[in-house]
């Protein structure tokens, strides 16, 4: 071993002890370069998940049934962006730049959570949404929360604190319409029928698909694995939707008596695999409002740098 | 500057008046008073907000203990003779328990340079056993003002519909299954 290999693997035991001893790493702390390149492909792609999770409710605001619901998804969809920010600012204390992850987002090169990319048909989707997917995201998060890297933990804090509103305002949703009209109900069943399955897939690839999950495990970054955070999802939803008078579309699913869990059949893992590399059924049409957006923002952020620039001068 | 790399300021919030202010992340901005602004919105949306500050983050000199142990000539420089000392802020954390807290505001020192500054908060502020150090001098602070309160910060309060414990979800699934159980 050459004198700094020896150096690297002192250091590295060193890590991994502080690690073991539940310390968080913080910014200016030693770190392997794997668990830094590892934590900006974890936090960036959750940042732009959170960004482009903004479209699919967004477009409901102009369409909401009452004030209530409206002021609500306002404030819900004014989180998810807020959520992005918190997220991006975790990623640069680890030397990412804002720049290029926004360039790495709108030119399709970064990757997001694929569940964003299903479209959003009725009003009924917005209830499914808080109560599925956003339960869904709050398991993850949770369990990111106690994360070893200080910057991303503390951001996961804040974020599950201000996930739980959205997921009881989706419930609560959910809860009205399934005892609501027949055409009520009718509209909640069709949602969880097209949401069940892309929300079992956000927990990512079985365990045994999944490359990056030891490596993960060992850094204290992930404390739980994918299939057993979905294991928990299905276990929590099923008997609640059931108590609904809810069905879940997956003619499998049973419980087992022995393991005291409840048995989901296979997800679509092609569907899966295509959504992930750019041909669900709205890649295209998320990335082109972000790109609009993009461009229809930039008259602002010229005139906020040169009314700065002006205020320096004078 | 591309448009889409602002400098990044530190954002720092203070939840009630007698908390100290701690350091909750950071936002992009052209100049400080929009930070302020772009603070607000991003990390005031719920009511526990008092006051904000913001600091330019190349303005903040930092030290993990790890850093000063890997490091141990970082204090090394001359102190000029000339020159007049400037206030500092002096920022630390020391628990690893308290999971939302970053460094929290404890106090100034007044040194001619950072360096100089470091050693003296170091020396200073010891209480609970610090392993993060934060300074910046006071004039890179700039702060939300007294009346600059209601306009940013009072709307939050009427905003409930934001918390969790305003949805009864809980006690409505409880009687769903009650229910069902009696059929």
């Amino acid at each position: 071993m050459t004198h700094s290999e020896e150096n690297f693997q002192e250091k590295l035991i060193e890590f991994e002890a502080r690690i073991a001893r539940g310390e968080k790493i913080e910014p200016g702390d030693w770190m392997p370069e794997r668990y830094r390149k590892q934590l900006i492909r974890m936090i960036s792609q959750h940042a732009h998940s959170e960004i482009v999770g903004m479209l699919p409710e967004g477009a409901w605001i102009p369409h909401a049934p009452n004030l209530r619901r409206k002021m609500v998804l306002l404030a819900k969809v004014q989180d998810e962006g807020g959520h992005g920010q918190y997220l991006y600012h975790a990623a640069e204390t680890l030397g990412a730049t804002r720049e290029e992850m926004t360039e790495a987002l709108l030119d399709g090169r970064a990757k997001y959570a694929s569940v964003f990319n299903y479209p959003t048909l009725t009003w009924a989707d917005n209830a499914a949404i808080g109560w599925l997917v956003d339960g869904a995201a709050i398991m993850n998060q949770t369990m990111l929360a106690q994360c070893s890297y200080g910057p991303y933990s503390r951001a996961m804090v804040r974020i599950c604190a201000e996930e739980g509103f959205h997921k009881k305002q989706g419930q609560e949703m959910v809860i009205q319409y399934a005892q609501g009209t027949l055409k009520q109900q009718a509209m909640m069943q069709d949602a969880i029928n097209r949401w069940w399955w892309p929300t079992l897939m956000m927990f990512g690839p079985h365990d045994s698909e999944s490359k990056n999950t030891p490596e993960l495990q060992r850094w204290g970054i992930k404390t739980k694995t994918n299939d057993e955070l979905r294991q928990e999802f299905i276990d929590e939803m099923v008997p609640a939707l059931h108590a609904l008078n809810l069905t879940i579309p997956d003619p499998e699913l049973h419980y087992d008596e022995a393991s005291g869990h409840w048995i989901s059949g296979e997800i679509d893992w092609d569907e899966f695999w295509r959504v992930v590399k750019g041909a669900g059924p709205l890649n295209k049409e998320r990335l082109a409002a972000r790109r609009k957006a993009h461009e229809d923002g930039r008259w602002v952020r010229e005139a906020a740098a040169a009314y700065a620039a002006n205020m320096t001068n004078s | 500057m591309n448009d889409t790399q602002w400098p990044r300021y530190e954002v720092f919030q203070q939840d009630k008046p007698d908390k100290p202010h701690r350091n909750i992340g950071t936002v992009h901005a052209p100049d400080a008073e929009m930070a302020l602004q772009n603070a607000r919105d991003v990390y005031g949306r719920r009511p526990e907000n008092y006051n904000l500050w913001v600091v330019p983050s190349e303005q903040i000199f930092s030290k993990t203990a790890e850093e000063m142990t890997l490091d141990p000539g970082w204090a090394n420089e001359t102190v000029p003779e000339e020159g007049t000392a400037v206030p500092f802020a002096v920022f630390t954390k020391s628990s690893y328990r308290r999971a939302m807290t970053h460094v929290q505001y404890v106090g100034e020192v007044a040194a001619k340079t950072a360096v100089s500054a470091m050693q003296k908060a170091i020396a200073t502020y010891t209480e609970g056993d610090p392993f993060i150090w934060w300074i910046c001098p006071l004039y890179a602070i700039t702060r939300t003002q007294e009346n600059d309160i209601e306009s940013m910060f009072a709307p939050a309060h009427d905003k409930l519909y934001r918390l969790p414990n305003q949805y009864r979800t809980v006690a409505a699934m409880r009687k769903i299954k009650r229910e069902s159980g009696e059929q």
